[in-house]
């Protein structure tokens, strides 16, 4: 069999080695790119060469790579995660793009997610609106009968595609307005379905909001441009359920 | 205070305000259709508004509430929007099917809307309510005969309507998902529909100028 082809990929990725330095594009040659490399194993190529060349290779977040941590993510020319649609960067493959491309590579862009270096942004804005109120109180002690709380099958479903999200911030990136509604109204709906998140449905939903606007996310605008970005598929029903909820 | 109002119940407010103005949109287009059947009709009309004394003060004001509460808003939110992203992508892609740039439109839209509110009161509220055709006075009829059919006036009504649509085809279907009872079996219908009414409504009182000025004005009374 005939060696795979590959390809040649011209790079321009926003550098700025810290969160108050003011950052600007370099350009980098993406050489020898197999088609079949996931876009940050070909990041760790192009790293390879920085490094050889003695600098400072370009830092982005990624952890599973597998789609299912939300560490992963860049706007790759103009869109979060890149142009394939409900794919992680991660799980983006280079057969994606032709030969001789040149990628526009820039971090998440919200004020509420300052970057930290080249594409790693902070996303701890997320982490404090589910401390606000993501999450459940229950007694903990002796495990409940089986089936003693009974959930319809609609309701399960509509409370696992909720539940996919993996807190990624694409949605944010994506939004014209830097609004977090997508993920708020995910996290929102996931136990507001459910009868395990009834006893605090009310306020948490408060909460969530009153987090969420406080970290400085825009408004939804019903754009729907997240819903576009999303990795997992999670539909602006939600933020309608949010809506509806406040 | 105003920033303990949620981000949702601000949106909510403009929704209101935004459908209160959309129910005077079409009222005054009934009352403006009154045109096509001729002076007495349009001026009765006019007469019996007028005769609503307190009631259309009442109406007035609502009226003009309505339109502070939803720019005021409005600014607040775009304001919002803006600073939550200080630094600007260098590429962007429309995600979602283009929406994206309606939605980008509606504060422009919503500026021409209420510029035009401005020039459309000098013309007609705020005059003394004549027109001479053929040297006849025929009062606000007349008026609004003489305004519209110059072209290049009728034409800035026409931009004006342009601008409303476009600012009702996104806006109707958004109040929906506003409120919470968009999903995804209906939303297909609702952006089709809020074209429909945006671009309907609009094209609905283009009719007017584009009438007055086929007809030179004072031909339209020939008849
Ligand atoms: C005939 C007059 C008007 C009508 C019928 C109207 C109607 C509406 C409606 C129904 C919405 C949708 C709210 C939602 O998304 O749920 C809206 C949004 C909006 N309106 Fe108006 N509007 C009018 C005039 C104006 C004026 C004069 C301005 C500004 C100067 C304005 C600026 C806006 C903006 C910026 C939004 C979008 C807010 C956002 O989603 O971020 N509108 N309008
Ligand atoms: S690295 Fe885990 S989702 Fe991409």
């Amino acid at each position: 069999m005939a060696a795979p082809k590959t390809i040649s990929i011209k790079l321009k990725v926003w550098r700025q080695s810290n969160p108050e330095a003011k950052g600007e594009f370099k350009t980098y040659q993406a050489t020898d790119v197999s088609p079949h490399m996931s876009f940050l194993e070909m990041l760790d190529v192009v790293n390879g060469d920085i490094i050889k060349a003695g600098d400072d290779p370009i830092a982005f977040d990624h952890d599973c790579r597998e789609g299912i941590c939300g560490s992963c993510g860049a706007v790759v020319n103009g869109e979060a995660h890149g142009p394939k649609s409900q794919v992680t960067l991660c799980q983006l493959h280079m057969r994606s793009f032709n030969d001789g491309d040149e990628i526009t590579l820039e971090p998440w862009r919200a004020s509420a997610f300052p970057v930290v270096k080249d594409l790693v942004v902070d996303r701890s804005a997320f982490d404090r609106i589910i401390a606000a109120g993501g999450y459940i109180s229950v007694k903990t002690g002796s495990a409940p009968d089986a089936h003693c709380l009974p959930v319809s099958k609609v309701d399960a479903d509509a409370a696992f595609d909720a539940a996919q999200c993996i807190g990624c911030g694409a949605c944010v990136a994506a939004c014209p307005n830097a609004s977090a509604s997508l993920f708020v109204g995910a996290k929102v709906s996931q136990f507001s379905l459910l009868p395990q998140g009834q006893p605090e449905r009310k306020s948490r939903v408060k909460k969530m909001v009153w987090q969420m606007d406080s970290e400085g996310f825009g408004n939804c605008s019903n754009a729907f441009a997240c819903e576009a970005a999303c990795p997992k598929g999670i539909t602006v029903d939600f933020i309608s359920r949010m809506n509806r909820e406040l | 205070m105003l920033t303990s109002i949620p981000s949702i119940r601000k949106k909510q407010i403009i929704a209101v305000t935004g459908v209160m103005l959309f129910g005077f949109l079409l009222a005054h287009l009934s009352g403006n259709f009154l045109i096509f059947k001729g002076p007495e009709a349009l001026n009765a009309y006019a007469q019996f508004l007028h005769d609503l004394g307190p009631v259309l003060w009442g109406m007035r004001i609502g009226l003009i509430a309505a339109f502070v509460l939803h720019m005021f808003f409005t600014a607040l939110v775009v304001v919002e929007n803006v600073k939550a992203r200080k630094a600007r992508y260098a590429v962007t892609k429309d995600q979602g099917e283009h929406r994206t740039l309606l939605v980008r439109l509606m504060p422009y839209t919503g500026v021409t809307i209420f510029a035009y509110l401005i020039f459309h009161l000098l013309d007609f509220t705020f005059v003394e309510k004549t027109g001479f055709i053929n040297g006849v006075d025929y009062g606000l009829y007349g008026l609004v005969v003489n305004t519209l059919s110059n072209p290049i006036h009728g034409g800035l009504y026409i931009i004006a309507m342009l601008a409303i649509g476009v600012h009702l085809a996104h806006a109707m279907q958004s109040v929906v998902q506003t409120f919470g009872f968009a999903n995804k079996c209906i939303r297909p219908k609702l952006v089709q529909a809020s074209m429909v009414i945006g671009f309907g409504i609009a094209l609905a009182y283009c009719a007017i100028p584009i009438y007055l000025i086929s007809c030179a004005g004072s031909g339209c009374l020939v008849k």
